[in-house]
């Protein structure tokens, strides 16, 4: 059975495609600090790790604790963390925060898997990047450099490894529905940022799920280096 | 097969664009639509030969009383459409100090006024059904450049412009995306070449891939049907890139 690494697994997007790769079958090893919602589901195809994505020996285990039988074809790094502060009160301590989570987590995260990817010579990663990567947001400078710095990583990964037959690409989200904007604000105002989308609504994380399962699978696989921008026409550059 | 519902594919003659027909035969009626009326019927063989149904009719993009026999042919004889590849192209090769005004006005004409007008003829139908996804051919070219085909990427830039618009104007229950190939392997790499010139132009393209092969086309119509179906229903006024890595972006 096909196996798809997931970070950020408790929450969101990580969550969402969690249940989503057992419907479709796949063993899913998932990674985060916290177990969160993934404690309601009982499947013997997921197998849970309690892993912090700054730990790159605890990852290496990891994998290695993973059966060589079971192919690992698909990596996906959600795991990342968003606090607003306007530009001059960003502290040092959140920046480094958001940098050791969200760009050196990913770097640690596919160093830690892709070796055996390399072996199977197939692979698929999926980085997280963000819309705000390329449009911005207010109050969001430590957020968005570490997401246009996702996009460098996966081009990165995408050059370094192409021809051992490993794919990378990103998916930028717009606003979705997701616990990470409802910490910032309430309900009423998450939903009513969908008025500004051209497809008049924020999306659902089984939207941003599609594209990343399109992603993982064997219909993508012509695309690599890519950012795959699931923003309901928010973006259009 | 009563319920099926129906796509149009232009330039479904031959290369992507007859991958997709193929690709969409199977779950859609397919309206064939092509100047080369012979490789239109041999896409629609090929669907029937799957089990499918197609028609195919000769048209020129480029001209509105082509597409508008076309519109014409499909409202009465198929039905209406609730998807539309429009994907009909040429390749002519020409740099700037010396593009013939003819060449470059087919090379427009056929791009970017042949997705309008396909546009316009797609569109109200779907309106009328209050949804509906189209799938433009744009290329990577609509982004990068390289020397000798300026009427091309003038033309593959204009389409993926064209499908932003469409994207904003249609929404929210018309979705509009464009797919941005880079280097395929299609029936434009043989034309011009001998066998050994054409294996030669392949091994030179793929090596310069950082995937280090060509595309199929079938790999492109996987792109197209992912970006037609539900499943990428928050996606809209974007440039996919089945490009095995040419263009990063």
């Amino acid at each position: 059975m096909d196996t798809v690494i997931v970070t950020g697994a408790g929450s969101g997007f990580g969550l969402a495609l969690t249940r989503r790769l057992l419907e479709e079958k796949f063993r899913v090893e998932a990674w985060d600090r916290d177990e969160g919602s993934l404690s309601d589901i009982d499947d013997d195809s997921l197998s849970f790790r309690q892993l912090d994505v700054c730990d790159g020996r605890a990852m290496a285990d990891a994998v290695a604790a993973i059966e060589t039988s079971a192919a690992i074809t698909g990596l996906v790094t959600c795991a990342a963390i968003y606090r607003v502060a306007p530009f001059l009160e960003i502290t040092e301590d959140d920046w480094d925060a958001h940098l050791s989570i969200n760009l050196k987590g990913t770097l640690l995260t596919c160093q830690a898997v892709l070796p055996r990817m390399l072996d199977q010579r197939r692979g698929s990663v999926v980085m997280f990047s963000s819309l705000i990567a390329r449009r911005g947001a207010v109050n969001s400078g430590a957020y968005a450099a570490t997401k246009g710095g996702v996009l460098g990583l996966m081009r990165a990964l995408a050059l370094d490894h192409a021809r051992a037959g490993i794919r990378a690409n990103a998916i930028s989200p717009g606003i979705a529905d997701t616990p990470m904007p409802r910490a910032v604000m309430d309900e009423d105002m998450l939903i009513s940022k969908g008025e500004d989308v051209p497809l008049g609504r924020i999306a659902m994380p089984e939207d941003i799920v599609d594209a990343t399962m399109f992603l993982l699978g064997q219909e993508s696989s012509f695309v690599t280096g890519q950012d795959i921008r699931v923003n309901g026409g928010a973006g259009l550059f | 097969m009563a319920d099926r519902e129906n796509i149009l594919v232009t330039g479904g003659g031959s290369g992507i664009g007859r991958a997709v027909a193929i690709r969409m035969g199977k779950q859609m009626t397919v309206i064939v639509a092509d100047l080369n009326e012979d490789g239109a019927n041999e896409t629609v063989a090929e669907i029937e030969k799957a089990g499918g149904a197609a028609y195919a009719i000769k048209t020129d993009v480029s001209d509105s009383a082509s597409v508008r026999d076309m519109k014409d042919f499909i409202a009465k004889d198929i039905g209406p459409v609730s998807k539309a590849f429009i994907g009909a192209g040429i390749f002519i090769r020409g740099v700037v100090g010396q593009i013939p005004e003819e060449d470059w006005d087919r090379m427009i004409d056929i791009h970017v006024k042949g997705t309008l007008l396909c546009a316009q003829a797609a569109l109200p139908d779907m309106v009328a059904a209050g949804r509906g996804a189209i799938v433009t051919m744009s290329s990577d070219f609509a982004v990068m450049a390289v020397p000798g085909a300026a009427a091309y990427m003038a033309a593959k830039s204009a389409i993926y412009s064209l499908t932003k618009v469409i994207a904003l104007e249609f929404a929210p229950n018309i979705r509009a995306n464009a797919l941005g190939p880079g280097p395929i392997d299609t029936p434009i790499l043989k034309s011009n070449r001998t066998p050994e010139e054409y294996e030669k132009a392949l091994g030179a393209l793929a090596e310069g891939l950082p995937i280090g092969r060509l595309g199929q086309t079938e790999e492109v119509a996987a792109v197209a049907d992912f970006l037609l179906s539900d499943r990428a229903s928050y996606m809209t006024g974007q440039i996919v890139h089945p490009n095995g890595g040419q263009l990063m972006w």
